[in-house]
Protein backbone atom coordinates (compact mmCIF):
# COMPACT_ATOMS: atom_id res chain seq x y z
CA UNK A 1 0.00 0.00 0.00
CA UNK A 2 1.69 3.46 -0.93
CA UNK A 3 0.81 5.85 1.03
CA UNK A 4 0.43 9.76 -0.74
CA UNK A 5 0.17 13.24 0.97
CA UNK A 6 -3.38 12.82 -0.56
CA UNK A 7 -3.96 10.47 2.09
CA UNK A 8 -7.46 10.62 3.15
CA UNK A 9 -6.90 10.55 6.97
CA UNK A 10 -4.53 13.26 6.82
CA UNK A 11 -6.60 15.11 9.09
CA UNK A 12 -4.34 14.90 11.69
CA UNK A 13 -0.75 15.36 10.93
CA UNK A 14 0.91 14.00 14.37
CA UNK A 15 -1.03 11.57 16.97
CA UNK A 16 0.37 10.56 20.71
CA UNK A 17 -1.36 8.97 22.31
CA UNK A 18 -0.25 7.99 25.84
CA UNK A 19 3.21 7.54 24.60
CA UNK A 20 5.83 6.23 26.85
CA UNK A 21 9.72 5.66 26.40
CA UNK A 22 12.37 3.70 28.23
CA UNK A 23 15.77 2.46 27.02
CA UNK A 24 16.51 -0.84 28.67
CA UNK A 25 15.28 -0.80 32.32
CA UNK A 26 15.87 2.69 32.86
CA UNK A 27 12.91 4.56 33.82
CA UNK A 28 10.88 6.46 31.48
CA UNK A 29 12.54 8.75 29.64
CA UNK A 30 9.00 10.17 28.57
CA UNK A 31 5.82 9.14 30.43
CA UNK A 32 2.28 8.89 28.81
CA UNK A 33 2.59 11.54 26.53
CA UNK A 34 -0.55 12.90 24.11
CA UNK A 35 0.25 15.10 21.35
CA UNK A 36 -1.97 16.01 18.34
CA UNK A 37 -0.22 18.17 15.59
CA UNK A 38 -2.74 19.08 13.07
CA UNK A 39 -1.38 19.59 9.74
CA UNK A 40 -0.04 22.88 8.64
CA UNK A 41 0.52 23.58 12.49
CA UNK A 42 3.80 24.85 13.59
CA UNK A 43 5.27 24.39 17.15
CA UNK A 44 7.89 24.86 19.48
CA UNK A 45 9.37 21.99 22.05
CA UNK A 46 11.33 23.13 24.78
CA UNK A 47 12.64 21.84 27.79
CA UNK A 48 15.98 21.26 30.13
CA UNK A 49 19.08 19.51 28.57
CA UNK A 50 17.86 15.68 29.74
CA UNK A 51 14.47 16.27 29.44
CA UNK A 52 13.98 14.18 26.64
CA UNK A 53 13.40 16.08 23.19
CA UNK A 54 15.88 14.56 21.00
CA UNK A 55 13.69 11.14 22.43
CA UNK A 56 10.19 12.61 21.69
CA UNK A 57 11.68 13.89 18.01
CA UNK A 58 12.72 10.08 17.48
CA UNK A 59 9.72 9.18 18.04
CA UNK A 60 7.97 11.15 15.27
CA UNK A 61 10.78 10.42 12.72
CA UNK A 62 9.93 6.66 13.44
CA UNK A 63 13.76 6.65 14.58
CA UNK A 64 12.17 4.86 17.84
CA UNK A 65 8.83 2.79 18.76
CA UNK A 66 7.60 3.77 21.86
CA UNK A 67 7.99 1.28 24.99
CA UNK A 68 3.82 2.02 25.19
CA UNK A 69 1.28 3.74 23.43
CA UNK A 70 1.10 4.79 19.73
CA UNK A 71 2.41 6.66 17.19
CA UNK A 72 0.53 8.12 14.22
CA UNK A 73 1.47 9.80 11.45
CA UNK A 74 -1.11 11.15 8.91
CA UNK A 75 -3.94 9.42 10.54
CA UNK A 76 -1.59 5.71 10.55
CA UNK A 77 -0.74 3.94 13.96
CA UNK A 78 2.76 2.91 13.35
CA UNK A 79 2.97 -0.19 14.91
CA UNK A 80 0.33 -1.74 12.17
CA UNK A 81 2.71 -0.80 9.08
CA UNK A 82 4.79 -2.73 7.14
CA UNK A 83 8.48 -1.93 6.96
CA UNK A 84 7.65 -0.56 3.53
CA UNK A 85 4.94 1.56 4.61
CA UNK A 86 7.14 3.09 7.58
CA UNK A 87 9.73 4.17 4.52
CA UNK A 88 7.15 5.40 2.66
CA UNK A 89 5.60 7.44 5.80
CA UNK A 90 9.61 8.74 6.09
CA UNK A 91 9.84 10.19 2.71
CA UNK A 92 7.00 12.48 4.18
CA UNK A 93 9.34 13.30 6.84
CA UNK A 94 12.26 16.04 7.14
CA UNK A 95 14.81 15.98 9.67
CA UNK A 96 17.22 18.27 10.93
CA UNK A 97 19.48 16.36 12.96
CA UNK A 98 21.55 18.14 16.14
CA UNK A 99 24.16 16.56 15.26
CA UNK A 100 23.95 16.72 11.59
CA UNK A 101 24.75 13.82 10.22
CA UNK A 102 25.46 14.64 7.15
CA UNK A 103 28.16 11.73 5.02
CA UNK A 104 31.42 13.14 5.03
CA UNK A 105 32.46 11.36 1.49
CA UNK A 106 29.70 13.39 0.11
CA UNK A 107 29.79 16.85 -1.31
CA UNK A 108 27.46 19.36 0.44
CA UNK A 109 25.40 19.09 -3.24
CA UNK A 110 25.32 15.40 -2.84
CA UNK A 111 24.37 15.61 0.93
CA UNK A 112 21.37 17.77 0.09
CA UNK A 113 20.40 15.51 -3.03
CA UNK A 114 20.55 12.45 -1.03
CA UNK A 115 16.55 12.04 0.39
CA UNK A 116 15.80 12.31 -4.04
CA UNK A 117 18.54 10.26 -4.88
CA UNK A 118 16.72 7.33 -2.55
CA UNK A 119 13.35 8.29 -4.06
CA UNK A 120 15.32 7.23 -7.39
CA UNK A 121 14.96 10.60 -8.95
CA UNK A 122 17.64 11.09 -11.80
CA UNK A 123 20.07 14.02 -10.58
CA UNK A 124 19.28 15.84 -13.60
CA UNK A 125 15.49 16.77 -12.61
CA UNK A 126 16.72 18.06 -9.49
CA UNK A 127 20.27 19.64 -9.94
CA UNK A 128 18.95 23.13 -10.64
CA UNK A 129 16.39 22.84 -7.49
CA UNK A 130 19.23 21.23 -5.43
CA UNK A 131 22.10 24.34 -6.71
CA UNK A 132 19.06 26.86 -5.66
CA UNK A 133 18.69 25.58 -2.28
CA UNK A 134 22.18 25.72 -0.82
CA UNK A 135 22.37 29.12 -3.13
CA UNK A 136 19.57 30.33 -0.88
CA UNK A 137 21.03 28.86 2.44
CA UNK A 138 24.07 31.06 1.27
CA UNK A 139 26.14 27.55 0.55
CA UNK A 140 26.25 28.40 -3.40
CA UNK A 141 29.62 28.90 -3.61
CA UNK A 142 30.43 25.46 -1.31
CA UNK A 143 28.16 23.05 -2.92
CA UNK A 144 31.10 20.68 -3.68
CA UNK A 145 33.17 21.07 -0.33
CA UNK A 146 32.48 17.76 2.19
CA UNK A 147 31.48 18.09 5.20
CA UNK A 148 34.63 17.96 7.22
CA UNK A 149 35.92 21.15 5.50
CA UNK A 150 32.94 23.26 6.37
CA UNK A 151 32.45 25.05 9.93
CA UNK A 152 29.62 23.76 11.68
CA UNK A 153 26.92 26.59 10.54
CA UNK A 154 27.54 25.91 6.86
CA UNK A 155 26.90 21.88 7.84
CA UNK A 156 24.03 23.12 9.82
CA UNK A 157 22.62 25.02 6.98
CA UNK A 158 23.46 22.11 4.60
CA UNK A 159 21.65 19.60 7.40
CA UNK A 160 18.18 21.62 6.87
CA UNK A 161 18.52 22.23 3.04
CA UNK A 162 18.83 18.33 3.02
CA UNK A 163 15.78 17.68 5.67
CA UNK A 164 13.88 20.78 3.14
CA UNK A 165 14.63 19.10 -0.59
CA UNK A 166 11.59 17.12 -0.63
CA UNK A 167 9.13 19.58 0.40
CA UNK A 168 8.10 17.11 2.97
CA UNK A 169 4.93 16.76 4.82
CA UNK A 170 6.20 17.28 8.29
CA UNK A 171 9.66 19.12 9.14
CA UNK A 172 11.55 18.28 12.61
CA UNK A 173 14.36 19.87 13.69
CA UNK A 174 16.32 19.39 16.61
CA UNK A 175 18.05 22.86 17.50
CA UNK A 176 18.43 23.96 13.72
CA UNK A 177 19.57 27.34 14.98
CA UNK A 178 22.39 26.06 17.33
CA UNK A 179 25.93 26.66 15.46
CA UNK A 180 24.63 29.50 13.56
CA UNK A 181 24.36 33.28 14.19
CA UNK A 182 21.71 35.32 14.98
CA UNK A 183 21.16 36.57 11.20
CA UNK A 184 20.97 33.17 9.82
CA UNK A 185 19.07 31.81 12.45
CA UNK A 186 16.92 34.11 11.49
CA UNK A 187 16.79 33.50 7.95
CA UNK A 188 16.39 29.88 8.55
CA UNK A 189 13.54 30.43 10.69
CA UNK A 190 11.73 31.94 7.58
CA UNK A 191 12.94 29.08 5.16
CA UNK A 192 10.73 27.66 7.91
CA UNK A 193 7.55 29.84 8.58
CA UNK A 194 7.91 29.76 4.58
CA UNK A 195 7.44 26.18 4.08
CA UNK A 196 4.83 26.21 6.91
CA UNK A 197 2.59 28.79 4.77
CA UNK A 198 3.05 28.01 1.52
CA UNK A 199 2.91 24.22 1.33
CA UNK A 200 1.34 24.15 4.71
CA UNK A 201 4.37 22.04 6.17
CA UNK A 202 4.06 20.89 9.63
CA UNK A 203 6.64 22.06 11.82
CA UNK A 204 8.07 21.36 14.91
CA UNK A 205 11.39 22.67 16.27
CA UNK A 206 13.18 21.62 19.42
CA UNK A 207 15.17 24.25 21.10
CA UNK A 208 16.71 25.94 24.10
CA UNK A 209 16.59 29.59 22.33
CA UNK A 210 13.71 31.09 23.60
CA UNK A 211 14.49 34.31 21.52
CA UNK A 212 13.47 32.04 18.49
CA UNK A 213 10.20 31.10 20.09
CA UNK A 214 9.73 34.77 20.64
CA UNK A 215 9.89 35.38 16.98
CA UNK A 216 6.98 33.36 16.14
CA UNK A 217 3.17 32.99 17.66
CA UNK A 218 3.32 29.40 18.30
CA UNK A 219 2.20 26.90 20.13
CA UNK A 220 5.33 25.79 22.95
CA UNK A 221 5.57 22.03 24.67
CA UNK A 222 7.75 21.91 27.32
CA UNK A 223 9.26 18.41 28.49
CA UNK A 224 9.79 18.09 32.11
CA UNK A 225 9.84 15.56 34.01
CA UNK A 226 9.34 13.46 30.96
CA UNK A 227 5.83 15.14 31.07
CA UNK A 228 4.91 17.49 28.08
CA UNK A 229 3.04 20.23 28.99
CA UNK A 230 1.79 23.05 26.75
CA UNK A 231 3.56 26.85 27.82
CA UNK A 232 1.76 29.31 26.29
CA UNK A 233 4.07 32.27 27.58
CA UNK A 234 5.73 33.05 24.58
CA UNK A 235 5.24 34.16 21.42
CA UNK A 236 4.93 37.93 19.81
CA UNK A 237 1.26 38.38 21.32
CA UNK A 238 2.33 37.26 24.87
CA UNK A 239 5.41 39.45 24.58
CA UNK A 240 3.22 42.27 23.45
CA UNK A 241 0.84 41.40 27.01
CA UNK A 242 4.11 41.75 28.90
CA UNK A 243 4.80 44.71 27.04
CA UNK A 244 1.37 46.41 28.04
CA UNK A 245 1.95 45.14 31.19
CA UNK A 246 4.69 46.52 31.98
CA UNK A 247 3.90 50.26 30.53
CA UNK A 248 1.02 50.08 32.68
CA UNK A 249 2.60 49.63 35.65
CA UNK B 1 27.91 16.73 -14.19
CA UNK B 2 30.43 15.14 -12.25
CA UNK B 3 29.42 11.06 -11.71
CA UNK B 4 27.82 10.56 -8.77
CA UNK B 5 29.60 9.37 -5.53
CA UNK B 6 28.73 6.07 -4.45
CA UNK B 7 26.75 6.10 -0.87
CA UNK B 8 29.10 3.78 0.71
CA UNK B 9 32.31 5.13 0.38
CA UNK B 10 35.15 2.92 -0.20
CA UNK B 11 37.47 1.58 2.19
CA UNK B 12 40.64 0.97 1.26
CA UNK B 13 42.65 -1.03 3.77
CA UNK B 14 39.56 -3.04 5.24
CA UNK B 15 38.35 -3.90 1.80
CA UNK B 16 41.69 -4.81 0.46
CA UNK B 17 42.28 -7.19 3.61
CA UNK B 18 38.99 -8.99 2.81
CA UNK B 19 39.78 -8.88 -0.80
CA UNK B 20 43.57 -11.19 0.00
CA UNK B 21 41.21 -13.03 2.05
CA UNK B 22 38.24 -13.97 -0.33
CA UNK B 23 40.49 -14.53 -3.13
CA UNK B 24 43.03 -16.86 -1.00
CA UNK B 25 40.58 -18.51 -0.01
CA UNK B 26 38.97 -19.15 -3.66
CA UNK B 27 41.90 -20.01 -4.78
CA UNK B 28 42.16 -22.54 -2.18
CA UNK B 29 38.75 -23.78 -2.85
CA UNK B 30 39.29 -23.70 -7.00
CA UNK B 31 42.96 -26.00 -6.51
CA UNK B 32 40.90 -28.59 -4.24
CA UNK B 33 38.33 -28.88 -6.53
CA UNK B 34 40.26 -29.77 -9.24
CA UNK B 35 42.00 -31.93 -7.15
CA UNK B 36 38.86 -33.03 -5.83
CA UNK B 37 37.58 -33.76 -9.83
CA UNK B 38 41.03 -35.42 -10.70
CA UNK B 39 40.49 -37.92 -7.83
CA UNK B 40 37.29 -38.93 -9.32
CA UNK B 41 38.65 -39.52 -12.52
CA UNK B 42 41.75 -41.22 -11.72
CA UNK B 43 39.21 -43.20 -8.91
CA UNK B 44 36.38 -44.40 -11.73
CA UNK B 45 39.62 -45.16 -13.86
CA UNK B 46 40.96 -47.44 -11.12
CA UNK B 47 38.18 -48.69 -10.28
CA UNK B 48 37.27 -50.02 -13.52
CA UNK B 49 41.27 -51.32 -14.46
CA UNK B 50 41.09 -53.30 -11.13
CA UNK B 51 37.45 -55.00 -11.75
CA UNK B 52 37.96 -55.86 -15.15
CA UNK B 53 41.54 -58.27 -14.37
CA UNK B 54 41.53 -61.75 -12.98
CA UNK B 55 44.43 -63.88 -13.00
CA UNK B 56 44.06 -67.46 -13.72
CA UNK B 57 46.72 -69.69 -12.13
CA UNK B 58 46.98 -73.15 -13.61
CA UNK B 59 48.70 -75.29 -10.58
CA UNK B 60 49.41 -78.72 -12.93
CA UNK B 61 49.25 -77.45 -16.39
CA UNK B 62 51.91 -77.92 -18.68
CA UNK B 63 52.74 -74.97 -21.36
CA UNK B 64 50.16 -77.16 -23.97
CA UNK B 65 47.86 -77.83 -21.71
CA UNK B 66 47.41 -73.96 -20.82
CA UNK B 67 47.53 -72.67 -24.31
CA UNK B 68 43.96 -74.95 -24.59
CA UNK B 69 43.05 -73.26 -21.42
CA UNK B 70 43.57 -69.67 -22.55
CA UNK B 71 41.29 -70.93 -25.58
CA UNK B 72 38.60 -72.29 -23.66
CA UNK B 73 38.83 -68.99 -21.58
CA UNK B 74 38.64 -66.81 -24.57
CA UNK B 75 35.74 -68.35 -25.84
CA UNK B 76 33.91 -67.78 -22.63
CA UNK B 77 31.17 -65.13 -22.78
CA UNK B 78 32.12 -61.86 -21.50
CA UNK B 79 35.93 -62.51 -22.21
CA UNK B 80 37.67 -59.41 -23.82
CA UNK B 81 41.01 -60.80 -23.42
CA UNK B 82 43.09 -64.00 -22.25
CA UNK B 83 47.01 -63.84 -22.41
CA UNK B 84 49.62 -66.79 -21.21
CA UNK B 85 51.91 -64.97 -19.08
CA UNK B 86 55.65 -65.91 -20.53
CA UNK B 87 58.20 -67.45 -17.60
CA UNK B 88 59.82 -63.80 -17.93
CA UNK B 89 56.72 -62.36 -17.19
CA UNK B 90 56.27 -64.21 -14.00
CA UNK B 91 59.72 -63.99 -13.18
CA UNK B 92 59.51 -60.36 -13.08
CA UNK B 93 56.10 -60.77 -10.95
CA UNK B 94 58.05 -63.00 -8.36
CA UNK B 95 61.43 -60.62 -8.38
CA UNK B 96 60.00 -58.40 -5.17
CA UNK B 97 60.09 -61.72 -3.35
CA UNK B 98 62.65 -64.02 -5.12
CA UNK B 99 65.48 -61.66 -6.61
CA UNK B 100 66.37 -60.30 -9.94
CA UNK B 101 68.14 -64.20 -10.84
CA UNK B 102 65.65 -66.06 -11.70
CA UNK B 103 64.15 -68.74 -9.72
CA UNK B 104 65.56 -72.72 -9.92
CA UNK B 105 64.40 -74.54 -13.16
CA UNK B 106 63.25 -77.30 -10.64
CA UNK B 107 61.03 -75.10 -8.80
CA UNK B 108 57.46 -75.64 -9.95
CA UNK B 109 55.60 -72.84 -11.23
CA UNK B 110 51.84 -72.62 -11.94
CA UNK B 111 50.85 -71.38 -15.76
CA UNK B 112 49.34 -67.54 -15.27
CA UNK B 113 46.71 -66.51 -17.52
CA UNK B 114 45.52 -62.78 -17.35
CA UNK B 115 42.16 -62.33 -18.10
CA UNK B 116 40.56 -58.87 -19.48
CA UNK B 117 36.58 -59.07 -19.01
CA UNK B 118 34.12 -57.14 -21.31
CA UNK B 119 33.48 -53.38 -19.08
CA UNK B 120 29.92 -54.78 -18.29
CA UNK B 121 30.42 -58.40 -17.95
CA UNK B 122 29.31 -60.04 -14.33
CA UNK B 123 30.27 -63.40 -13.11
CA UNK B 124 33.25 -63.96 -15.41
CA UNK B 125 35.29 -65.70 -12.41
CA UNK B 126 32.79 -68.05 -11.20
CA UNK B 127 31.63 -68.84 -14.89
CA UNK B 128 35.55 -69.52 -15.74
CA UNK B 129 36.12 -71.51 -12.49
CA UNK B 130 33.60 -74.00 -13.16
CA UNK B 131 34.17 -74.30 -16.95
CA UNK B 132 38.20 -74.81 -16.28
CA UNK B 133 36.96 -77.05 -13.75
CA UNK B 134 34.62 -79.00 -15.76
CA UNK B 135 37.49 -78.98 -18.44
CA UNK B 136 39.72 -80.73 -16.28
CA UNK B 137 42.10 -77.82 -15.31
CA UNK B 138 42.78 -77.26 -11.81
CA UNK B 139 42.66 -74.43 -11.21
CA UNK B 140 42.50 -70.99 -9.45
CA UNK B 141 40.91 -67.50 -10.49
CA UNK B 142 41.75 -64.33 -8.29
CA UNK B 143 39.21 -61.54 -8.76
CA UNK B 144 42.11 -59.33 -7.21
CA UNK B 145 39.07 -58.72 -4.76
CA UNK B 146 40.92 -58.34 -1.65
CA UNK B 147 43.19 -54.96 -3.43
CA UNK B 148 40.11 -53.61 -5.65
CA UNK B 149 38.26 -53.30 -1.83
CA UNK B 150 41.05 -51.93 -0.37
CA UNK B 151 41.62 -49.32 -3.73
CA UNK B 152 37.50 -48.74 -3.53
CA UNK B 153 38.10 -47.54 0.26
CA UNK B 154 41.30 -45.22 -0.27
CA UNK B 155 39.49 -44.03 -3.19
CA UNK B 156 35.80 -43.30 -1.19
CA UNK B 157 38.34 -41.89 1.86
CA UNK B 158 40.22 -39.34 -0.88
CA UNK B 159 36.75 -38.55 -2.42
CA UNK B 160 35.34 -37.77 1.10
CA UNK B 161 38.57 -35.55 2.12
CA UNK B 162 38.71 -33.79 -1.32
CA UNK B 163 34.89 -32.78 -0.75
CA UNK B 164 35.48 -31.97 2.66
CA UNK B 165 38.14 -29.49 1.98
CA UNK B 166 35.72 -27.52 -0.86
CA UNK B 167 32.95 -27.44 1.38
CA UNK B 168 34.69 -26.35 4.30
CA UNK B 169 36.87 -23.65 2.45
CA UNK B 170 33.38 -22.88 0.55
CA UNK B 171 32.05 -22.35 3.56
CA UNK B 172 34.85 -20.52 5.26
CA UNK B 173 34.83 -18.53 2.27
CA UNK B 174 31.31 -17.55 2.98
CA UNK B 175 31.71 -16.64 6.56
CA UNK B 176 34.37 -14.47 6.28
CA UNK B 177 32.32 -12.62 3.90
CA UNK B 178 29.63 -12.24 5.86
CA UNK B 179 31.64 -11.58 9.04
CA UNK B 180 33.11 -8.65 6.92
CA UNK B 181 29.54 -7.35 5.79
CA UNK B 182 28.51 -7.27 8.97
CA UNK B 183 31.47 -5.28 10.16
CA UNK B 184 31.09 -2.54 7.14
CA UNK B 185 27.70 -2.63 8.16
CA UNK B 186 28.66 -1.69 11.85
CA UNK B 187 31.15 0.42 10.38
CA UNK B 188 28.82 2.39 8.24
CA UNK B 189 25.69 2.40 10.73
CA UNK B 190 25.70 6.64 9.88
CA UNK B 191 24.87 6.22 6.82
CA UNK B 192 22.33 3.37 6.94
CA UNK B 193 20.92 5.32 9.83
CA UNK B 194 20.17 8.58 7.48
CA UNK B 195 19.33 6.18 4.42
CA UNK B 196 16.83 4.90 6.45
CA UNK B 197 15.49 7.92 8.21
CA UNK B 198 15.43 9.34 4.78
CA UNK B 199 13.18 7.22 3.53
CA UNK B 200 15.12 4.46 1.82
CA UNK B 201 13.23 0.70 2.07
CA UNK B 202 15.68 -1.76 3.34
CA UNK B 203 16.16 -3.48 -0.14
CA UNK B 204 17.75 -0.91 -1.13
CA UNK B 205 19.93 -0.38 1.93
CA UNK B 206 20.70 -4.08 1.04
CA UNK B 207 21.19 -3.20 -2.34
CA UNK B 208 24.28 -1.03 -1.95
CA UNK B 209 26.13 -3.98 0.01
CA UNK B 210 24.74 -6.46 -2.20
CA UNK B 211 26.75 -4.64 -5.21
CA UNK B 212 29.97 -3.96 -3.09
CA UNK B 213 29.91 -7.68 -1.79
CA UNK B 214 29.30 -9.35 -5.14
CA UNK B 215 31.99 -6.92 -6.95
CA UNK B 216 34.79 -7.76 -4.48
CA UNK B 217 33.78 -11.52 -4.48
CA UNK B 218 33.82 -11.36 -8.11
CA UNK B 219 37.02 -9.64 -8.11
CA UNK B 220 38.85 -11.56 -5.19
CA UNK B 221 36.87 -15.06 -7.17
CA UNK B 222 39.20 -14.18 -10.56
CA UNK B 223 42.30 -13.41 -8.93
CA UNK B 224 41.96 -16.51 -6.76
CA UNK B 225 40.49 -18.79 -9.67
CA UNK B 226 43.59 -16.93 -12.43
CA UNK B 227 46.12 -17.81 -9.71
CA UNK B 228 44.88 -21.46 -8.60
CA UNK B 229 44.48 -21.87 -12.94
CA UNK B 230 48.53 -21.02 -12.58
CA UNK B 231 49.54 -23.16 -10.10
CA UNK B 232 47.54 -26.14 -11.79
CA UNK B 233 49.19 -25.55 -15.24
CA UNK B 234 52.70 -25.14 -13.38
CA UNK B 235 51.99 -29.07 -11.89
CA UNK B 236 51.11 -30.33 -14.93
CA UNK B 237 54.40 -28.29 -16.60
CA UNK B 238 56.91 -30.04 -14.02
CA UNK B 239 55.20 -33.53 -14.13
CA UNK B 240 55.55 -33.37 -17.99
CA UNK B 241 58.92 -31.24 -18.59
CA UNK B 242 60.80 -33.94 -15.95
CA UNK B 243 59.03 -36.73 -17.54
CA UNK B 244 58.00 -37.86 -13.41
CA UNK B 245 55.38 -40.71 -13.07
CA UNK B 246 53.03 -39.98 -10.73
CA UNK B 247 51.89 -43.81 -10.19
CA UNK B 248 48.42 -43.80 -8.26
CA UNK B 249 48.44 -39.96 -7.63
CA UNK B 250 45.60 -38.41 -9.62
CA UNK B 251 46.77 -36.20 -11.87
CA UNK B 252 45.94 -32.91 -13.53
CA UNK B 253 44.83 -32.31 -16.45
CA UNK B 254 42.84 -28.64 -17.40
CA UNK B 255 40.35 -30.21 -19.51
CA UNK B 256 37.26 -28.27 -20.53
CA UNK B 257 35.76 -29.29 -16.94
CA UNK B 258 38.50 -27.62 -15.04
CA UNK B 259 38.54 -24.52 -16.83
CA UNK B 260 34.49 -24.58 -16.11
CA UNK B 261 35.62 -24.49 -12.48
CA UNK B 262 37.89 -22.12 -12.79
CA UNK B 263 35.34 -19.55 -14.82
CA UNK B 264 32.63 -20.75 -12.20
CA UNK B 265 34.74 -19.56 -8.61
CA UNK B 266 34.61 -16.02 -9.02
CA UNK B 267 30.78 -16.48 -10.13
CA UNK B 268 29.79 -18.77 -7.37
CA UNK B 269 32.24 -16.16 -4.30
CA UNK B 270 30.58 -13.48 -6.03
CA UNK B 271 26.72 -14.39 -5.43
CA UNK B 272 28.12 -16.23 -2.15
CA UNK B 273 29.26 -12.60 -0.76
CA UNK B 274 25.94 -10.93 -2.70
CA UNK B 275 23.84 -13.26 -0.81
CA UNK B 276 25.52 -12.75 2.35
CA UNK B 277 25.83 -9.26 2.63
CA UNK B 278 21.96 -9.22 1.49
CA UNK B 279 21.40 -11.18 4.72
CA UNK B 280 23.48 -9.46 7.39
CA UNK B 281 22.10 -6.11 6.46
CA UNK B 282 18.53 -7.51 6.04
CA UNK B 283 18.65 -8.96 9.13
CA UNK B 284 20.46 -5.90 10.76
CA UNK B 285 17.84 -3.37 9.52
CA UNK B 286 15.33 -5.63 10.81
CA UNK B 287 16.52 -4.16 14.13
CA UNK B 288 15.75 -1.38 13.93
CA UNK B 289 12.17 -0.02 13.49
Amino acid sequence: MTLSRHDLFDDVAVRLDGVSLRYDTSEDILSGIDLVLKPGSFSFLTGASGAGKTSLLKLLYLALKPSQGEVSLFGRPTSRLTRDQLSALRRRVGVVFQEFRLLDHLTAYENVALPLRVLGRKESTYRSDVEELLAWVGLGERMHARPPTLSGGEQQRVAIARAVVTQPDILIADEPTGNVDPEMGSRLMRLFLELNKRRATTVIIATHDLGLVRQVEAPVFRLQHGLLVQDVEYGPVARRRTDIAKAAE
Amino acid sequence: MAKETPLLPVEDAREMALFFVVGALCFLAALATLSAKSTYGAARSWTAEVEGELTVSLPDADRRGAESARKLIESTEGVKEARLLSKAEIDALLEPNFGSRGLPESLPLPQLIAVTAEPDAQFVGPTLERRLTEAGFANAVDEHADWAGDVRRMLSIARLVALTAVALLASTAIAVIAFATHAALLARRDIVDVLHLAGARDRYIAGLFERRFWLLGLRAGAVGALLALGAAAAMIFAVHSSGARTGLLPELSLDFQDLLILVLTPVIAGLAARIAARMTVIRSLKSVM
